[in-house]
């Protein structure tokens, strides 16, 4: 196999395990960048009367209607320092075949970070894929295809 | 009012949430209460107020997403003038709309 090919893989590999770290409550979490739409200032939503904690409601995204989900209700997070600049991160959930774009609503966006997979300590096998240390804290790397079968 | 063959969603108010209902379910609306009473599918709607009729929306079916954390049964979802509709089917209205007799 020729050298190049070697390195292709390499930065398949990492392009893998590229993740978007996002500050929910007091909880650091770490979203696939590859189902990262776009992170934008948190949108307005308008509550569903009746719905679970977890969904905030419906906003309006590229003219299209959007479920919002409240990503530290998701994670269990204790609630954290009030946010200075909330955002809603947009996501696609979901098997490839039945893909959803939905809104996660998170206290910050922080950076983009590489979570090798050998680094993740397994979690519940569903939406909360594991635990993995990165920069000194402990995050939790989320599985949206999970989210999105999750019954 | 009543419009069986009208074309469109009539678009209304509730809880703070923009709700449609294809015009064509319509059977008829009156003032209630400071609000308004509306006849669709054989339901009586509240409403607390009327944000119009449109000609056309495009309704997308609900999320599934919506459908795991939200219990009611929708008919879609539409965006007007940059806010989020519900499309309701008034046959299985959402309980914020039902108006007890």
């Amino acid at each position: 196999m020729p050298a190049d090919a070697v390195d292709r893989g390499g930065d398949l590999s990492r392009r893998d395990g590229t993740h978007l770290l996002v500050r929910a409550g007091d909880h650091a979490c770490a979203l696939p960048l590859a189902q990262v739409r776009r992170v934008v200032r948190a949108l307005t939503v308008h509550p569903l009367p009746g719905a679970a904690g977890e969904l905030e409601g419906l906003a309006e995204f590229g003219g299209e209607p959007l479920p919002v989900l409240n990503l530290a209700r998701l994670v269990n997070a204790p609630q954290g320092a009030n946010p200075a600049y909330p955002v809603t991160v947009v996501v696609w959930v979901g098997p490839a075949e039945a893909r959803e774009m939905i809104g996660l609503s998170a206290d910050a966006a922080l950076e983009v970070v590489h979570v090798p997979a050998d680094s993740i300590v397994a979690g519940d096998g569903g939406f909360l894929q594991g635990e993995a240390p990165v920069g000194g804290e402990v995050v939790r790397v989320l599985n949206l295809d999970a989210l999105g079968r999750e019954a | 009012m009543s419009v069986p063959h009208a074309r469109g969603f009539l678009l209304l108010r509730r809880a703070g949430g923009v709700w449609g209902i294809a015009s064509s379910d319509v059977e008829g609306m009156a003032v209630e209460d400071g609000g308004y009473r509306i006849s669709a599918g054989g339901e009586a709607f509240f409403a607390d107020s009327i944000v119009g009729v449109v000609a056309d929306l495009r309704v997308h079916p609900p999320a599934p997403v919506l459908r795991r954390f939200w219990p009611e049964t929708v008919a879609g979802l539409a965006v007007y003038e940059r806010t989020p509709v519900v499309m309701v089917d008034p046959r299985y209205p959402p309980a914020i709309l039902k108006l007890d007799d």
